[in-house]
């Protein structure tokens, strides 16, 4: 079904829905001609519409090239809302809170690893539980532990040995979102979640190695500690069950409030509550709570793949200098100090598939990184590459701090293993040099290349509008699929 | 995808509908018990083949809603819920009562195994998306959208 919203351009990069009806605000969307059609193709501008009428909105509701439909909000939605009038909303965040991207460098360089890389995977298959219905068998959680774990995020890992200190200093809130109340987490999510901290799940989660491709800016990539053909390592996963179950359990809560508190919706899958009331205050707890838990799921798959490369290279930690380069989240809304119209004001910035993108000097950026942005990462698909970027000013003014998160699908999954049908993914991805490994046939063949657009279309708008700077391409050369 | 024809192979008891982000499924039944269990075979079928469980272990399950339609969300997310916390998936579903809020089931089926069930898509929740259930012609319908 196409979408049938008016949609004006702005400049190369920048594309309008005019405010009209009940919009309190007007639609932004980044974008580029050639990638139009992908974006008007299902009912995600209209979702951004829908966004807008949104009481408490504060500046344009916003999407990023990699838009796509998603529940309630767009996927590559970002909005943001004032704590007086303003609302906060599960369909803002997504099933996946905390879903997020963590960026491993090496001392390795590619023709080190390229030998091993079949062996590599595999070790790395062993020792990170991934597909459907992963859990841990030798690490079951008690309730006080997990909640524990949601109080402080990495944070608790590293206490635990998962890691070290100094990777606090290059995550997100350094890996624990301050406010989260695991006692506004339901014994359902609990137990979903108790058996699965440190395991990768399914669908789109992946480790993936890779080399680093091409450089575009030397001075930003030095200071990240990334030269050319340099092995990293990507980490992309999420809270599971336990994030599942808090999106699910809060849509119910909110469905009610929304009723309570009068707030019209142009769309039930919006249903949201007051950033001050009751039902918004625990739903930002538990939501946070879910964060951290991510936060510490990513911080222990990092603990695994470190081990993974011991134990396959035969070399200690200094040898492979295995450095955490950063963590984003991109499904999260967050409290943030922004300036509007000259004033400093906190708001409420939902980042649904968005990640957050501050410039050089900005207070929440790491000491590392304050005179080159924050990092920003971007993973492709399995078959391309992915991209390294970093935050602008130009991205804290326009889009409070935000830009991409991914390629974004273009195919459903039934589509994909129609296309994938009769070939073999892995056998082609193995002769463009890509080790792929996935817990079941049928999650390689739903995520083939084709299924989702170019991410360097993508980065290249987001680059182009200013909201995001390019810094490294990165090649896979060995994917670990949940 | 994974078509499974009704006893009598007249119509199926489900069928998958194209989404770009996740996956839709349509579901059919005689009467809304079995639309309701049809649509339990749908998610299963989703996560993994559904003739290979066995029926070794017993989960009873009574659940309360506002309404029909978030019943049938709550009760595929019921599922999802116990799968996540001890690995049990169903293979053959009975809701024993059924009004338009309360839902009494008896599922049997065991706990998946990687080793003798494939492994299919990881399913995140059931959603109210496009959520209906209606009925035409005598035939209970629904169509459920299901977050990968």
């Amino acid at each position: 079904m196409a979408s049938s919203v008016t949609l004006r351009q702005i400049d190369d990069y920048r594309w309008e829905i005019p405010r009209e009806g009940k919009m309190r605000t007007r639609g932004l969307i980044f974008c580029s001609r050639e990638m139009l059609p992908d974006v008007q193709g299902d009912q995600s501008l209209q979702q951004v519409a829908n966004v807008a009428t949104l009481p408490g909105i504060v500046g344009p509701s916003m999407a990023m090239p990699d838009i796509h439909w998603g529940y309630g909000f767009a996927i590559g939605g970002v909005a943001a809302f004032n704590l007086d009038e303003g609302i906060i909303s599960p369909g803002g965040v997504g099933y996946d809170i905390n879903c997020g991207v963590r960026l491993l460098r090496t001392k390795l360089h590619r023709d080190q690893v390229q030998p091993r890389m079949e062996e590599l995977v595999n070790i790395l298959f062993g020792n990170i539980p991934s597909g459907v219905g992963s859990r841990r068998k030798d690490l079951k959680l008690s309730m006080p532990t997990l909640k524990q774990v949601m109080k402080y995020g990495s944070n608790w890992a590293v206490k635990n040995g998962y890691g070290h200190e100094s990777d606090l200093d290059h995550i997100e809130a350094r890996g624990t979102i301050e406010g989260a109340d695991p006692d506004m987490v339901s014994q359902f999510a609990m137990d979903r979640g108790k058996d699965q901290l440190g395991t990768l799940g399914s669908g789109n989660h992946f480790v993936e190695v890779g080399q680093v491709l091409e450089i575009y800016d030397k001075k930003i990539a030095a200071a990240l500690g990334l030269f050319k053909d340099q092995v990293t390592v990507i980490v992309h996963t999420g809270s599971r069950g336990l994030g599942h179950q808090v999106c699910d359990d809060y849509i119910k809560v909110m469905l009610k409030a929304s009723a309570k508190y009068g707030i019209e919706l142009p769309d039930r899958q919006l249903c949201c509550a007051p950033l001050g009331s009751p039902e918004g205050r625990q739903y930002l707890a538990a939501m946070s709570a879910a964060a951290n838990f991510a936060f510490a799921n990513r911080q222990m798959v990092t603990h695994w793949v470190r081990e993974s490369f011991e134990q396959v290279f035969q070399m200690g930690p200094r040898d492979l200098g295995m450095e955490l380069v950063y963590d984003v989240a991109h499904n999260i809304a967050k409290i943030e100090t922004h300036t509007v119209d000259g004033k400093s004001q906190k708001l409420c910035i939902h980042r649904k598939g968005a990640t957050r993108a501050f410039p050089p000097g900005h207070p929440e950026v790491p000491e590392a990184y304050r005179e080159t942005g924050q990092p920003v990462l971007i993973p492709g698909d399995m078959g391309r590459y992915s991209f390294v970027l970093v935050g602008t000013q130009q991205a804290l003014t326009e889009t409070f701090g935000s830009t991409c998160h991914g390629a974004g699908r273009r195919m459903s999954r039934h589509a994909a293993l129609k296309v994938a049908k009769g070939r073999s993914i892995v056998r082609e991805l193995a002769e463009r040099g890509i080790i792929v490994r996935g817990a079941g046939r049928g999650t390689i063949d739903e995520e083939i290349s084709e299924a989702y657009k170019d991410v360097q279309g993508v980065v290249d708008i987001c680059h182009g509008a200013g909201i995001a700077k390019k810094v490294a391409k990165l090649k896979p050369m060995g994917v670990m699929k949940g | 995808m994974h078509p499974d024809v009704s006893p009598r192979g007249r119509r199926p008891k489900y069928r998958q509908l194209p989404h770009t982000a996740d996956l839709g499924w349509r579901i059919w039944g005689d009467s809304l018990p079995e639309l309701f269990e049809n649509a339990a075979a749908a998610l299963v079928s989703t996560l993994t083949d559904r003739r290979r469980l066995r029926l070794s272990e017993t989960r009873e399950i009574s659940l309360e809603s506002v309404d029909r339609e978030s019943l049938l969300v709550d009760w595929l997310n019921y599922l999802l819920y116990l799968f996540d916390v001890d690995g049990f998936l169903g293979r053959d579903f009975r809701v024993a009562s059924l009004t338009s809020r309360r839902l009494r089931a008896r599922v049997r089926g065991e706990r998946f195994d990687p080793a003798r069930h494939p492994e299919r898509t990881g399913v995140k929740a059931a959603t109210y998306h496009q959520l209906k259930i209606g009925r035409e012609e005598g035939v209970w319908q629904a169509t459920v959208i299901i977050d990968l």
